[in-house]
C-alpha cells in the first residue's frame, strides 16, 4: 500500500483523466507537469533541509549545538536566511556583463533539474528511464562547468575570474576519474539504464563487488561538488568567495542551493550505482522502496558531510597531481580488473 | 599506512558527534565568572565618606563625586561614573578606605545610546540647610550629558 503510494497515485490520476473522455497524450501530459511539480517539490524542501542539517552536523561534530533559535530546534534557520537573502538589493557591478551576470545563477539549476528526471526514486518511480540513463547524467553534469565559469567571467572581477578558473579545471579533472571509475560498474551490468543497474544489485550491491570504484567515485564526488577537502572555489584567505564574490543577495542563493541540490545528485548517483538504489538490504521489503532509497542517499550526504567537516582543505597543486596521478591510473586499474575478473567469471561459465 | 591518518580523522570526528556539546547557551545560562571579576561598580552608599580618594585615584577622572556640607561634616550628594573612559582597571577599588566602592559581576553594560553610559551610582538630595550646588556639579548635569 504505502509501497504504491506514488504510483498508486499516478494510476489513479491517469485512469481519472482517461474517465473524463480525455485523450490519452493529455493524460500524459498532465502526469508529467504533476511529476515535474513533485521533483521540483521535492528539490526546494530536501535543499532547504540540507542546509539546516549541515550546520547542525557541523556543529555536532565540532561538540556545538548548532542553530536552535529560530523555530522549534532551529529548523526554520534556513527559511529565514532564504527570507533575509530574498529581501536583500541585487548589486550589479559596473563593469559585469549584465546580462550573463544576472542569467548564470539562473541557469545554475537547469542541469540539476534535468538530472533529477533520471532519479530512480522507487520501484517505477523514475520520471524518464532513459536507457542511457548514467551517461545522460554525466553529459548534463558536465554542463554546469561552463555555468560556473560564465559566472565567475561575468562578475568582471579577479577573484571571480581565478575561482571560475579553479572550478574548470578542478569539476573537469575530476570528472575523468568519476567516469572511469563508474565503467566498472556498466561493464559488469552491461546496460546505462538506472533501473537495470538497480536491478543487477539483486543479489549484492555493487559497493562489495567494486570497492575500488566507489571510493574513486566517492572522492570524485566530493571534487565535483566543491567541498572539502577540495574546496578550492572559495578560500577567505585569499579568493574569498570564488566565482560568488559579486553576488549578493538572491543571486548568491540560488548558486547556494545549486550547491545542494548537486550534493543530493552525487548521493543519488552513489545510491544507484553502488548502493543497491531502492533495493531492501536483509529482506526488509516491508519498508517502501522510496523509503530506502530516501534513507540512502541521506546517508550518502550524512558521508559527504561527515568529509567536510574532518579534512583540512588541499592545495590546488595537491589537487590537480591527485587527480590526474592517484585516481585516474587507479581507476583504469579498477577497469582493468573487472574486465578480467569478468572474463574469469565467463570462462569457469557462472 | 597511506591513509591511515585519515581514517583517524573520520573516527575522531565521529567521536565529536556523540559527545556532551560544550555550548553554554548564553542568555539563558553563563559560565561562572571568578569572584575578582572587574564588572560594572556598586557602591555602598552608607559606608562612603566623601572623601574623593577614589576619583583622585583614577587615571581618567571617570568618577565625579558632589559633596555637600552638613555640620561641618562632608556628606556624599553624587556619585557619577563616566564609564565611557573607564579602563576597569581597579584603582579606584583599590583606593577606597571603606571598601564602599566595589566591582560586582555583571559584565552587560551595553546601552544603546551614548548619554545612558554614564552611571550614576547614588543621587541625593542635597540637605536643605546647605545652599544648593556649591560644590561640584549639580545634579542636573550629572544626569551626563556630556561625553
Ligand atoms: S576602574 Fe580605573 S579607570 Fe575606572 S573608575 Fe576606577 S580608577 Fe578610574
Ligand atoms: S567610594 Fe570610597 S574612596 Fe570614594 S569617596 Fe567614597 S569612601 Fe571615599
Amino acid at each position: 500500500m504505502v509501497e504504491n503510494i506514488f504510483v498508486g497515485f499516478a494510476e489513479w490520476l491517469r485512469s481519472l483523466l482517461a474517465a473524463a473522455g480525455l485523450p490519452a497524450l493529455f493524460g500524459d501530459i498532465v502526469l508529467m507537469i504533476v511529476k515535474v511539480a513533485g521533483i521540483l517539490a521535492f528539490i526546494a524542501i530536501s535543499v532547504l533541509w540540507i542546509v539546516y542539517m549541515e550546520r547542525k552536523m557541523a556543529a555536532y561534530f565540532q561538540a556545538r549545538i548548532g542553530p536552535n533559535r529560530v523555530g522549534p530546534r532551529g529548523l526554520l534557520q534556513t527559511a529565514a536566511d532564504m527570507g533575509k537573502l530574498i529581501s536583500k538589493e541585487i548589486i550589479i557591478p559596473r563593469a559585469a556583463d549584465k546580462i550573463v551576470f544576472l542569467l548564470m545563477p539562473v541557469l545554475i539549476f537547469v542541469p540539476s533539474l534535468l538530472l533529477f528526471a533520471v532519479v530512480p526514486f522507487g520501484k517505477n518511480m523514475i520520471a524518464v528511464d532513459l536507457n542511457v540513463g548514467v551517461f545522460y547524467f554525466f553529459a548534463v553534469a558536465s554542463v554546469s562547468t561552463i555555468i560556473f565559469w560564465a559566472g565567475g567571467w561575468a562578475s568582471a572581477n579577479k577573484y571571480a575570474l581565478i575561482g571560475a578558473m579553479r572550478a574548470v579545471a578542478q569539476m573537469i579533472s575530476y570528472e575523468v576519474p568519476m567516469v572511469l571509475a563508474i565503467l566498472g560498474v556498466i561493464m559488469i551490468v552491461g546496460s546505462m539504464k538506472m533501473s537495470d543497474i538497480i536491478n543487477a544489485q539483486q543479489n549484492v550491491w555493487f559497493i562489495f563487488t567494486q570497492p575500488v570504484a566507489f571510493i574513486i567515485y566517492v572522492i570524485a564526488a566530493t571534487a565535483e561538488t566543491n567541498r572539502t577537502p577540495f574546496d578550492l572555489l572559495e578560500g577567505e584567505s585569499e579568493i574569498i568567495a570564488g566565482p560568488f564574490i559579486e553576488y549578493g543577495g538572491m543571486g548568491f542563493a540560488m548558486w547556494f542551493l545549486a550547491e545542494y541540490a548537486n550534493l543530493i545528485l552525487v548521493s543519488v548517483l552513489a545510491t544507484t550505482l553502488f548502493l543497491g538504489g531502492w533495493l531492501a538490504p536483509f529482506g526488509l521489503t516491508f519498508i517502501p522502496s522510496w523509503v530506502w532509497f530516501l534513507l540512502k542517499i541521506y546517508f550518502m550526504i550524512w558521508v559527504f558531510m561527515w568529509f567536510r567537516w574532518t579534512y583540512p582543505r588541499i592545495r590546488v597543486d595537491q589537487l590537480m597531481n591527485f587527480g590526474w596521478k592517484v585516481l585516474v591510473p587507479l581507476s583504469l586499474a579498477n577497469i582493468f580488473v573487472t574486465g578480467i575478473g569478468m572474463f574469469i567469471y565467463r570462462a569457469i561459465g557462472w | 599506512m597511506f591513509g591511515q591518518g585519515l581514517l583517524k580523522g573520520l573516527q575522531i570526528t565521529l567521536q565529536e558527534l556523540f559527545t556532551k556539546k560544550v555550548t553554554v547557551q548564553y542568555p539563558e545560562e553563563s559560565l561562572p565568572l571568578a569572584p575578582r571579576f572587574h564588572g560594572e561598580f556598586v557602591l555602598d552608599v552608607e559606608q562612603c565618606i566623601a572623601c574623593s580618594l577614589c576619583a583622585n585615584a583614577c587615571p581618567n577622572k571617570v568618577i565625579e563625586i558632589e559633596t555637600a556640607k552638613l555640620d561641618k561634616k562632608r556628606v556624599l550628594t553624587g556619585y557619577m561614573m563616566r564609564l565611557q573612559y573607564c579602563l576597569f582597571c581597579g584603582l579606584c577599588v583599590e583606593a577606597c578606605n571603606k571598601g564602599a566602592i566595589r566591582f560586582s559581576q555583571k559584565f552587560e553594560m551595553a546601552k544603546y545610546f551614548r548619554d545612558q553610559i554614564p552611571l550614576i551610582l547614588y543621587k541625593g538630595e542635597p540637605p536643605v540647610q546647605e545652599e544648593q550646588g556649591n560644590t561640584g556639579i549639580t545634579a542636573g548635569e550629572a544626569e551626563g550629558t556630556e561625553v
